[in-house]
């Protein structure tokens, strides 16, 4: 028997090196922790894959990712999500980099329907990439929007990691949605002024649209007015029908697939062979997201099953450091777990262990919940390994490499970076509205 | 030195929950009474098998020994719902004890479990399973039409009294309860509904109980077992001897705690329900007995023994 | 002459995989009619159904799995392509082969536990825990299925890169993909 920090070693060795040789990533994590497991622990370990299989296949969570991919790639060839971002040119479009502001805003939305991270950024990279990469957009600006417009998922309620957190430490879960609130309008604004920011000291980022050559009639100004108008109340009935109790943040998928399909005839856009290519676009994107699912549970369960938590908690147990610095050290912890592990192992494995220490240290345990979401959508987006980066890449059309999408980060996960240490050090600002609205 | 026996050891817990130290205990007995010749690795929710996959685990020797949740492998080991309480069983532990070790369950289970290359180890008794709504229960009626999420035999339960039966995943009861997608939800106990967080969005507990009380066993798979030689067998026997203790005692304990937590959150009672109510309650239960018996022949063992005790 | 044969393994490989990739594709709007109907059912006709549940999981499932072959002929499972696009070609090959071996190696255990849980489902009568309680084994048998699907791609791929690796040509046309991806 090896070690858990030797075996962790050489399975981080071992990604690095599949990684470097382009292979699969799912498969090849798989592979990976059947070949090492299968020299420390012998073919018994094979017997995690039914199980793990059967955990990710029957996911009633998961299920959103297919529902949501497809949702966004009939908006998309419809032409309906085109709709609603012209319509909205007409109204900000003189401002520079206002696609990708409205993009932000489209996401958001978005973000409040899903809760968890795949599906955000997926729905959102089917929508709104192909408009921002047509008008001329910076590709690095247009991935890098989607990736942290599409990881507010998770920050905006309804967000399954929350659900996860406050189970896990008894914490409630209205209290940390609430909390969420705040932190999520801080990014939407950071991200939105970002653009606004850089647009202008780098005008070729993102070019404005060329004057049309016969300026539109004001009914045809109506009629994209409408169009967007109609694509909006799409998104605006998917949330509608979360809100008022109609389906679960899950289900609200089809709604968005039935509601697209709806307008398309009534766009007269409406081709079967539309709905069949959307179809196939997205079962190709579901099983590509899915086998790296897959792949990368397999790989944490074995590391689990090898005791990899034990470190983690042994490790955190006894660190003799003030208490800010603690809440850092947690901070640090988790952005390196998530070079290898996903965000509900992440959430699952850190909150029962780290939790209890932050409280006991006397902070607030929702301030620390909403912490480790900001660490996650962090985590999940820094290179090399984050699932933010593979869903991504597997919705950017083929000239888009992982170099781009690894490059394009860099300024979003400042920006994220830059709003967890200002909540960390204002706890008010998650506190605040939960204890205005429910006490 | 180096333990003879390294066993893993699943349940479904958290890390850090109460129950999950009650396990915790289990795996530190075993390997005191054993000497550390049986060192134990506790593996709580989400490290490494999911919840569904405990019972496989342990089949396969994936993980050594696990307390599963039956319902979840109902359509694997059909006769674990009935050894778990169906809807109207009895919550007296003496009973259940008798039951259990007297009346024969014990030999018919370790059939049915051993059928699978399962070793079935003492069971142990959890709290009640029950119904929180949003809306206050008066009568046995205003359960008709209602919505509400409860998986499997306590879904046939709740059919039988008119009410329509949601499947939905856990991490998808809070925002269900709390927008109306449902009315009403069952916990696998208390200690489940107050860290679900129900009591936020729904704020009425139903007084019956769907099933009095839960027996859980624990399992280990057979080949370790064989490995075991006859005084570390009987030490493990007797561990989890002292296991069922400590959970009857603990989880009583915990489960008036969680009560209390979810009263001060504003929980309230529905009222008390009348003796029709009851009579209905209790009917509705028995409807699933034979249903239950014609399913599987082991099921059907157990509930012989039960229909010969009335 | 072996080259032409192995010319003939991959096209009957990418025939075949292409054949079921997109058939598959057909469950996608059938699984959004389920969940819709459910949806529908439980709100307004205050019947929530028992299967809509477990059929849509399955649903998933079945694309989830057997789309991955089809994925692997398109080359659009993901990868890290950093190091990747800097060699030159016959690398790239000699990569790509390493690389789809360790895939070959994971999914031929796929393959057979998949097997194994298929005999133990008919043996023991697996359903799902709910109450519909449908039947488990087609799941693995599908399972089998789709791990056989991206063995033989694989299969084909490595031959393909191996015959690039020897000749410097490629014996497969890709270009008519990419098309098609894009529209
Ligand atoms: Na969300
Ligand atoms: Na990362």
């Amino acid at each position: 028997m090896i070690g858990i920090e030797l075996l962790t070693g050489i399975l981080l060795a071992c990604i690095l090196i599949t990684f470097a040789l382009g292979a699969p990533v799912g498969l090849a994590l798989g592979g990976i922790a059947m070949g090492v497991g299968y020299m420390t622990w012998g073919d018994g370990l094979f017997n995690v894959i039914p199980t793990t299989l059967e955990d990710t296949h029957f996911s009633f969570i998961l299920l959103a990712i297919p529902l949501y991919i497809y949702m966004g790639q009939l908006l998309t060839r419809s032409g309906i999500g085109d709709a609603m971002f012209n319509a909205s040119q007409l109204i900000i479009g003189k401002v520079r980099g206002s696609l990708a502001i409205s993009v932000i805003v489209v996401c958001s939305m978005i973000g409040a329907m899903v809760g968890i991270i795949g599906a955000g950024i997926m729905t959102s990279g089917s929508i709104a990439l192909r408009p921002m990469l047509e008008r001329g957009y910076d590709k690095r600006l247009a991935l890098g929007v989607i990736m942290a417009g599409g990881g507010l998922g998770i920050l905006i309620p309804p967000s399954i990691p929350m659900i996860m957190f406050a189970s896990a430490t008894q914490n409630s879960v209205g209290r940390m949605f609430i909390g969420a609130l705040v932190p999520a309008a801080i990014s939407i604004v950071c991200l939105i002024a970002y653009v606004v920011i850089t647009c202008k000291l780098n005008p070729k980022k993102a070019p404005l649209d060329p004057p049309p050559e016969v300026e539109p009639t004001v009914k045809e100004k109506l009629l994209t007015a409408r169009d967007g108008g109609l694509a909006l109340l799409l998104i605006v009935a998917v949330l509608g029908s979360i809100i008022m109790g109609i389906a679960t943040p899950t289900e609200s998928g089809a709604i968005g697939v039935v509601g697209a399909i709806l307008l398309a005839i009534f766009f007269k856009r409406f081709k079967v062979r539309m709905v069949k290519n959307a179809g196939m676009q997205a079962a190709m994107l579901v099983s590509v997201a899915m086998w790296i699912i897959f792949g990368a549970t397999v790989f944490s369960n074995f590391h689990l099953l090898m005791g990899v938590q034990n470190m983690v908690a042994s490790f955190t147990q006894d660190l003799g450091l003030p208490p800010m610095m603690v809440i850092i050290m947690f901070q640090i912890i988790m952005l390196l777990l998530g070079f290898i592990i996903d965000e509900f192992i992440i959430v699952l494995m850190c909150a029962p262990i780290f939790t209890p220490i932050a409280v006991s240290l006397g902070f607030d345990p929702i301030w620390f919940g909403v912490l480790m979401i900001l660490n996650i959508e962090i985590a999940v987006q820094t290179p090399p390994y984050g699932f933010a980066l593979f869903y991504l890449k597997g919705i950017a059309p083929p000239g888009i490499t992982m170099l781009d999408i690894y490059r394009s980060v860099t300024p979003f996960v400042l920006i994220k970076l830059m709003v967890l240490i200002i909540v960390m050090f204002n706890p008010d600002l998650v506190t605040w509205l939960p204890n205005l609205v429910m006490n | 030195h180096a333990a003879d026996h390294n066993w893993r050891f699943a349940n479904l817990y958290g890390r850090g929950t109460a129950f999950g130290e009650v396990y915790e205990d289990l795996a530190k007995n075993i390997e005191t009474m054993s000497d550390g010749r049986i060192k134990v690795q506790v593996l709580y929710s989400g490290e490494g098998v999911g919840t569904s996959g405990i019972l496989g685990a342990v089949k396969t020797g994936l993980v050594t020994m696990g307390a599963p949740f039956q319902s979840m492998h109902a359509g694997e080991l059909p006769a674990g719902v009935v050894e778990i309480g169906l809807p109207g069983g009895t919550d007296d532990a003496g009973d259940l004890l008798t039951l259990f070790h007297e009346r024969g369950w014990d030999e018919v289970l370790t059939k049915a479990y051993g059928s699978q290359g399962l070793v079935w180890l003492d069971p142990y008794i959890q709290p009640p399973v029950y119904i929180i709504t949003k809306k206050p229960i008066n009568s046995v009626e205003d359960f008709k039409g209602l919505k509400i999420r409860a998986p499997g035999a306590y879904g046939k339960f709740l059919r039988n009294l008119g009410a329509s039966p949601v499947s939905l995943a856990w991490s998808e009861i809070y925002t269900s309860l709390s927008t109306g997608v449902i009315d009403g939800s069952i916990g696998s106990n208390m200690i489940d509904h107050r860290d679900g967080n129900h009591v936020e969005v729904a704020k009425y507990m139903y007084r019956l109980p769907l099933a009095g009380a839960q027996v859980l066993p624990i399992i280990v798979n057979n080949k370790a077992w064989n490995k075991l030689t006859p005084d570390l067998k009987a030490i493990v026997k007797a561990a989890t001897t002292v296991h069922a203790q400590e959970q009857l005692v603990k989880s009583r304990k915990w489960e008036s705690e969680a009560v209390a937590e979810m009263e001060a959150k504003g929980l309230q009672w529905s009222p008390e329900p009348s003796a029709a109510d009851k009579e209905a309650w209790a009917a509705a239960g028995a409807g699933l007995w034979d249903e239950y018996a014609a399913a599987d022949p082991y099921s059907k063992e157990l509930i012989e023994i039960l229909r010969a005790e009335k | 002459m072996l080259q032409s044969a192995i010319r003939r393994y991959c096209l009957a490989v990418h025939a075949l995989v292409a054949l079921i990739g997109k058939s598959v594709s057909l469950v996608m709007p059938a699984l959004a009619f389920v969940v819709a109907f459910e949806v529908f059912s439980r709100y307004f006709l205050n019947k929530p159904t028992i299967w809509a549940y477990d059929l849509s999981l399955f649903m998933f499932g079945y694309i989830a799995a057997l789309g991955g072959a089809y994925a692997q002929q398109r080359r659009a499972h993901i990868n890290v392509d950093i190091l990747y696009n800097k060699v030159p070609p016959r690398v790239r090959s000699v990569f790509n082969i390493l690389s789809f071996i360790l895939a070959i190696f994971f999914m031929a255990i796929v393959l057979q536990m998949s097997i194994g849980k298929f005999e133990e489902a008919i043996e023991f009568n697996y359903r799902r825990q709910s109450e519909w309680a449908p039947h488990m084994h087609h799941y693995w048998i599908m399972m089998a299925v789709a791990s056989v699907l991206l063995i033989l791609q694989l299969s084909s791929d490595v031959l393909e890169e191996a015959v690039h690796l020897v000749t410097g040509k490629h014996i497969i046309d890709r270009s008519e993909y990419e098309e098609e991806t894009v529209e």
